[in-house]
């Protein structure tokens, strides 16, 4: 019953579905995806936390983050790609 | 006396409720409270089998929510040593949801003009007694400075009446103000890190300004989930007489994208095992529509106000016996939720409430006159109160005494800024695996505020409960992750603050 999601958020979510996915599948590490509202930073997809670690957040613009409590154990060059490719969709 | 309304505040009324912001929840055209339906399942269920009660408790255990039928067996339990089981039970799946540890959080009222005129509160419109306030932005950021700065809160609950002057534009420029305030404190700083908010039901419009500037928790009470008693104490031509307004304003929430919302009763309005069936109702069709049950549920029971004789008189008041039953079931009928037990309950009944582990969240410190922290008046002052506090000890005091009780008081605000929110929290609470984050994070924080605001005495009295808690966390977690709990402690220690897991 959530508010209807504008296209633009959408395909961030699909192609975030996609990425999170194949990055689990590859290196085991859960991304989830989150809306940023002042200090609030409300959950929007994703896989849910694996570990105990502390959540890093990985900006993708200001109104999304990434957020990921082992996202040292992915290869910076793949992170670089993820984040570069995430920003596309979410609007910046 | 009647207090007339003025042509402002009743253009203002008749542009509040949005009829079609409440039908799209409804089925078949009626809410899912059904008067008869409830209290026909009370009947259904008495003399429950003891066999039956224990395969019930067992399903709390495993932190599934309740159907109706079950959480009116337990109402209906009269066998002492099988309540005895209920609260034991109640204990193990607090234990296992949150942990031993105690989140504190301290009310702001930032206004008591109202509209309304419910004949239980102190703020009704037509209570003549009451000196009224409104507190301006820079009032605002006063009191948080020194709920930040010289108690120590990190967590607010931000109170508002129902009024043009206070609307969703004043309500999140006030969280706005709240949010910015940062108060050098002994050894680092002092910030509000989660203001939850208690308000009116608002629209969804209203409801995604409130979440832009990041509201914690919406935390609405429906009072009484008894339709006909509901109409008989918000007496009609009020906003708040619209009941189903009211009762539909989390789904709102949720649909506006504030994915934290919290339910209440103000117990001694109507039956207590029919306000908890109301609670249930609740929780599940919020499950239903959105996947998300309530953060947390809240339970506060009718005190008395200055000018307002309904509540001494109330036939329905719930006894100190009855109040305990009543949150062990609802703790086994909605598992996962937060439970707030507040200061209006005495001293030595929120001691013997803590003691029994049930409990997820309380309040110290608490001052709820308008300007009350600022203005640092000691004595409650019924005139500016919407009703009289029953433990007005200090969050030293309190902290002090928990933890000669064995318990870590928490300040953790850490959930909702990493987007353990809605959905992803309730899995984490259902597994079991938010009380780790819970641990990890009451040490963190407790840490802080021993170093800036503790007293000698207390201080003692929380190094003992830390170490404990460290070396249970030890036993607990990787050893990545204790090494990581380790490196944030001694930074914390070195000054500095809010790092969390």
């Amino acid at each position: 019953m959530e508010k209807e999601t504008s296209t633009s958020k959408k395909l961030l979510i699909e192609e975030f579905t996609r990425l999170s996915d194949l990055i689990k599948s590859k290196y085991g590490v859960s991304l989830w995806l989150v809306e940023i509202m002042g200090k609030r930073h409300s959950y929007v997809a994703g896989y849910k936390e694996e570990s105990f670690l502390p959540p890093q957040v990985i900006y993708l613009n200001e109104r999304f983050a990434i957020v990921s409590n082992n996202w040292d154990k992915i290869p910076e060059k793949e992170k670089k790609k993820l984040i570069n490719h995430l920003k596309k969709f979410s609007g910046t | 006396m009647a207090v007339v309304l003025s042509e402002k505040e009743k253009k203002w009324m008749e542009g509040v409720i949005k009829e079609e912001q409440i039908t799209r929840y409804l089925e078949n055209g009626r809410d899912f409270i059904d008067d008869e339906e409830i209290w026909e399942k009370l009947r259904k269920n008495q003399n429950p089998d003891k066999q039956r009660i224990r395969e019930i408790i067992q399903k709390s255990l495993e932190i599934e929510i309740l159907e109706p039928d079950e959480t009116a067996a337990l109402l209906n339990v009269k066998d002492p040593e099988l309540w005895q089981e209920i609260f034991d039970a109640a204990a193990k799946i607090k234990k296992k949801v949150y942990d031993s540890r105690i989140v504190t959080f301290a009310p702001l009222y930032c206004s008591n003009l109202c509209v309304n005129n419910c004949v239980y509160c102190g703020f009704r419109r037509e209570n003549t007694v009451i000196k009224r306030r409104r507190l301006t932005l820079e009032e605002v950021r006063r009191e948080a400075e020194v709920l930040a700065g010289e108690i120590g809160h990190k967590r607010l609950i931000a109170v508002y009446g129902e009024h043009p002057t206070t609307d969703a534009k004043y309500i999140a420029d006030t969280i706005r103000t709240i949010y910015e305030v940062k108060v050098k404190t002994k050894n680092g700083y002092g910030q509000i890190r989660r203001v939850n908010v208690n308000a009116a039901p608002m629209s969804i419009e209203e409801l995604e300004m409130l979440r832009d500037v990041g509201i914690g928790t919406y935390q609405v009470f429906q009072e009484t989930y008894h339709h006909e008693t509901y109409k008989k104490l918000h007496p009609e031509g009020t906003i708040k007489s619209h009941y189903q307004w009211r009762l539909y304003c989390h789904h709102r929430a949720l649909e506006a994208g504030v994915d934290d919302v919290a339910l209440g009763v103000l117990f001694g309005l109507y039956d207590w095992r029919f306000e908890v069936m109301g609670l249930l109702y609740h929780a599940r069709n919020l499950e239903k529509f959105f996947g998300i049950g309530p953060h947390t549920i809240s339970f506060p029971r009718l005190e008395p106000a200055a000018n307002t004789p309904f509540a001494q008189e109330s036939k329905y008041k719930v006894s100190d016996e009855d109040f305990k039953k009543l949150i062990a079931v609802i703790r086994l009928s909605v598992p996962y939720t937060g439970m707030i037990l507040t200061a209006r309950e005495p001293a030595h009944l929120r001691d013997e409430i803590l003691s029994m582990g049930i409990v997820t969240q309380t309040d110290a410190s608490t001052k709820i006159g308008i300007g009350a922290y600022s203005d640092r008046y000691t004595e409650q002052e019924a005139e500016r109160q919407q009703f009289l506090l029953g433990d007005t000890r200090s969050l030293d005091e309190l902290i002090r005494e928990r933890a000669k009780m064995g318990y870590i008081t928490s300040f953790c605000t850490a959930g909702y800024r990493c987007g353990r929110t809605g959905k992803h929290i309730m899995t984490l609470l259902k597994t079991g695996r938010e009380a780790v984050f819970c641990k990890l994070n009451a040490v963190l924080t407790f840490r802080e505020w021993l170093d800036d605001f503790a007293s000698e005495e207390t201080k003692i009295a929380g190094e003992q409960v830390i170490q404990k808690e460290i070396e249970e966390i030890k036993e607990r977690v990787p050893a990545e992750v204790f090494s990581k709990l380790m490196e944030y402690y001694r930074r914390i220690q070195n000054g500095e603050r809010d790092l969390y897991f």
